[in-house]
């Protein structure tokens, strides 16, 4: 009786779990099947009335919808389609337009703007936009209890440094609402680029009561308040995000798309084969297959404030010496990088500073600026005996270029290896690292020579210089310079544009010349569009913007 | 038998207990900043304003004991590299994905790998056995990013019935089922056709054919019990493994699961993701094997489960 009892037990649960494996994956998907079916369905109704959906290839899903805290590419790309600053930037340059703010006001100092915000600016729920939530907000990014890893772009404020080190107070931050639509900013440095600030998704306003009341407020659709040109209307964690057009935003009649689909497909490759099979508008290329298609018919190249360079260590032997640095800069031959291996068609830098950003005088910065550095191998070749007897070396101490694991740095490493042997004679080895741990040893100056990238965040030359003043976070070279740390202080209070951009130009000068750097390439944003798609903007600082664009 | 299990028990919360505490201090030791993996140049306020916010910045025993504190409660807290979403919110939202595509996978490897096997062992030395096990040992050793690669580029983008990638309908599931489940399934069948053949030449199963029943009979009712249990014992890890999803099929195909967290929680020193993903995993794992012990008592009777001071 015991042994049929246990028999039937087995019998049973094999049955049982097979079933529940069965059925229960079936139910699960067919009960998801609906749910999907439904929503294409939708979409297909949509579009067979007309609308206009674009279906844009967002790789992630986005850190946060909370502006201070999501601070990363994947965040911002839909925060900056659904929610607005008091400035935008223009659709055919970097400038920004009145947004939020309906005009501006600067005092004669340059240090305190004035905001008159427009009286139809609402939230998308119903209520209208403050100068009382941009207080709030402003303060809020530079609020230590809001721990906002992009705080530091509030410190242009005058107070919020100190508040964010939480040695100062949120009452001394110097941003006031002097009525429901007029906000008042002191600044720290009259900074005229403090306009294109504010266009940035960090100091984006968020609706005061929402978050107040709810701290996840940002998690869902159901909750999300926004004031841009979309509202978020639908989204499912790590699959889609949603977001249609919203008509109550003041520039409605702008607005050309429906709605967007931002997916998230992180693989490329994939991303790839459902562009070609028309299920995505817009997306990455595949890393190697750049070489063939960057100049196919679909490919969409914009410049990227952002450069690829390498950091010397200046207190290791031998990058203590200025010549000896000069020399494996003068050695690196980028072109052929680019040519060769990042086959993006980026530009090759002849300075630090970002080519394109406009000067007040008109032109580039660059086209004022000059060519500061190039490749030159004979010069090389001269600067490292130069600098090899300075230090009465008779060979040169060992070198190690480091880079974060990863095929493109790999390549990229083994041509300068090759080209430093080729030009100067000198053996180099190379030792890659995971990111995470290569990142604290270049913080650490551990590293003796190693790889870099930066990212610009804003439109102004100074984002660059301020990387390498003394001690600062981003320097990581051990390089200090009064002189240059002089003409950056100087340039941050000077409020003549045109002088300003002198004192900028200087200091490169002096920063470029000392070569802390090996500078290569500037980046590119390249990206596969679809015929039909029109009027996406992207400019070389800041994020993809929707709010022009069209499907023909 | 109580008894049996609550010692078990006992036994499973103590492995758990030294992983977690393994893990713990093992994550802490590897060299990497959590807060700016994304090296969005911080100032040094903002990166200590972060460090506090995440209990970073107090003794490594006290975050020890919060860590223990959230694991009993399981309640992971934010995750440091979403932060408005909580780890728990992650691990919910993507686990429904993982297991749907973890079940078909079982469901596959499991049929189709028991089928082949038996066939194999009853034709043996004839076509279809070489044919089953050359179909096993591609299986087996052709990757399944690999297969993934190959179904997306050949069958996906030319038959209309697959989609390419992407999740939601019962189609999205079948192929990177099948890429899934063929290893698991090359590894089932070879063990159950090793197992059948030398059952087969037991005397229980002479005796069972001289009785004059028919192959069918013999095979499912007298052979398959006992040559199963091989694969019983596999069940347990594999169960484990596919339940808690796969990093590259899943990224392939772009299914919203939680593979990803298993890798990417460790480069992006995630703390309390790491956490999350030891727990799940080293849990199921034991209780996986616990029932895989259960079970062998259930299909074979001379196993004995408790010692018999018991």
């Amino acid at each position: 009786m015991k042994k049929l009892n246990t028999k039937l037990l087995f019998t049973g649960a094999l049955a049982a779990s097979m079933l529940a494996a069965g059925c229960g994956g079936n139910e699960n998907a067919s009960g998801n099947n609906e749910g999907n079916d439904a929503e294409t369905g939708n979409n297909q109704e949509a579009s067979s009335d007309g609308d206009k959906i674009l279906i844009f290839n967002n790789s992630e899903e986005p850190t946060s919808l909370d502006p201070p805290i999501g601070n990363d590419e994947y965040s911002y790309s839909i925060l900056n389609n659904v929610m607005e600053g008091l400035t935008r930037l223009e659709k055919d340059e970097p400038v920004p337009e009145p947004a939020m703010a309906e005009e501006w006001d600067v005092s004669d100092d340059g240090l305190v703007y004035t905001f008159y915000l427009r009286d139809d600016a609402y939230w998308s729920n119903g209520e209208p936009v403050t100068a009382e939530d941009f207080e709030y907000s402003f303060k809020r990014l530079a609020d230590p209890e809001t721990a906002s890893p992009a705080a530091h772009h509030a410190y242009w404020i005058a107070g919020a440094e100190a508040f964010n080190e939480g040695e100062g107070s949120e009452d001394d931050m110097m941003v006031e609402a002097l009525d429901e639509k007029t906000l008042e900013v002191t600044l720290e440095n009259p900074v005229d680029f403090f306009e294109s600030i504010v266009a940035m998704p960090q100091l984006f306003p968020v609706h005061k009561e929402t978050v107040e009341e709810n701290e996840d407020w940002a998690n869902s659709p159901d909750t999300f308040v926004g004031n841009g040109p979309f509202v978020v209307s639908e989204w499912e964690n790590d699959e889609y995000l949603f977001v249609t057009k919203n008509e109550d935003y003041w520039d409605a009649d702008t607005v050309n798309l429906d709605g967007i689909e931002y997916v998230m497909v992180e693989d490329s490759n994939t991303a790839y084969q459902l562009y070609q099979n028309d299920e995505v508008h817009i997306t990455d290329i595949p890393s190697e297959m750049a070489g063939e298609l960057i100049d196919g018919p679909e490919t969409a190249v914009y410049p990227r404030s952002g450069i690829e360079f390498q950091r010397f260590n200046v207190e290791e032997e031998p990058f203590h010496n200025r010549n000896i640095r000069a020399a494996f800069a003068k050695a690196i031959n980028a072109q052929e990088i680019v040519d060769y291996i990042t086959q993006e068609n980026q530009p090759v830098m002849t300075g630090y500073i970002f080519d394109d950003f406009a000067h007040p005088a008109g032109g580039t910065y660059r086209e004022h600026a000059g060519d500061l550095h190039e490749f030159d191998p004979d010069e090389a070749q001269q600067l490292l005996e130069q600098g090899m007897e300075e230090e009465g070396y008779d060979t040169l101490p060992e070198v190690t270029l480091s880079y974060n694991t990863d095929d493109t740095h790999h390549t990229v490493a083994q041509a300068v290896q090759e080209m430093l042997q080729q030009n100067l004679g000198v053996e180099v080895t190379l030792e890659n690292q995971e990111w995470a741990v290569f990142l604290d040893a270049q913080r650490d100056l551990e590293l003796q020579y190693s790889r870099s990238s930066f990212l610009g965040g804003y439109n102004d030359p100074m984002n660059y210089l301020d990387n390498f003043t003394t001690g600062n976070p981003m320097n990581r070279t051990g390089w200090s310079n009064e002189e240059y740390d002089q003409l950056v202080s100087e340039a941050l209070s000077e409020p003549d544009p045109e002088t300003r951009f002198e004192l900028m130009a200087e200091a490169e000068r002096v920063f470029v010349e000392d070569y802390a750097i090996v500078p290569l390439y500037y980046y590119n944003s390249t990206f596969l569009e679809k015929p039909e798609v029109t009027d996406v903007v992207r400019h070389p600082v800041g994020f993809v913007e929707f709010k022009w664009a069209d499907l023909e | 038998m109580l008894k049996y299990i609550l010692k078990r028990f006992a036994w499973m919360v103590l492995t758990v207990w030294i992983i977690i505490t393994l893990t713990f201090f093992l994550m802490h030791a590897i060299p990497g900043d959590p807060l700016d993996v994304a090296d969005v140049g911080s100032s040094d306020a903002a990166s200590a304003n972060l460090a506090a916010y995440y209990n970073l910045d107090q003794p490594l025993a006290m975050q020890y004991v919060t860590y223990l504190k959230n694991v009993v409660t399981f309640d992971f807290g934010p995750s440091m590299t979403s932060r408005s979403r909580t780890v728990n919110d992650m691990i919910e939202s993507g686990f429904p994905a993982s297991l749907q595509l973890g079940l078909a996978t079982l469901f596959f490897s499991v049929i189709s790998g028991v089928v082949l096997g038996v066939f194999a062992a009853l034709k043996h030395n004839k076509m279809i056995d070489y044919l089953t096990m050359i179909l096993a040992v591609i299986g087996i050793s052709i990757p399944n990013f690999i297969q993934s690669m190959l179904f997306i580029n050949y069958i996906a983008v030319n038959v209309e019935f697959f989609p390419i990638a992407r999740w939601g309908t019962y189609r999205h599931v079948i192929l990177p089922a099948i890429a899934l489940a063929s290893g698991p399934m090359a590894i089932i069948a070879r063990l159950t056709r090793s197992n059948m053949l030398e059952v087969l030449t037991q005397d229980y199963i002479k005796t069972a054919k001289a009785k004059g029943l028919s192959t069918m009979k013999i095979v499912v009712k007298h052979a398959l019990r006992n040559a199963l249990l091989p694969v019983v014992t596999i069940m347990g890890a594999l169960t484990a493994a596919v339940l808690t999803g796969s990093f590259v099929v899943e990224r392939i195909f772009s299914i919203p699961g939680i593979g990803q967290y298993f890798v990417n929680s460790i480069s992006n020193r995630d703390y309390p993701m790491i956490m999350a993903t030891t727990v799940i995993y080293s849990t199921i794992l034991v209780v996986m094997m616990f029932i895989v012990d259960i079970l062998y008592g259930l299909i074979d009777p001379r196993i004995k489960l408790h010692s018999k001071e018991d």
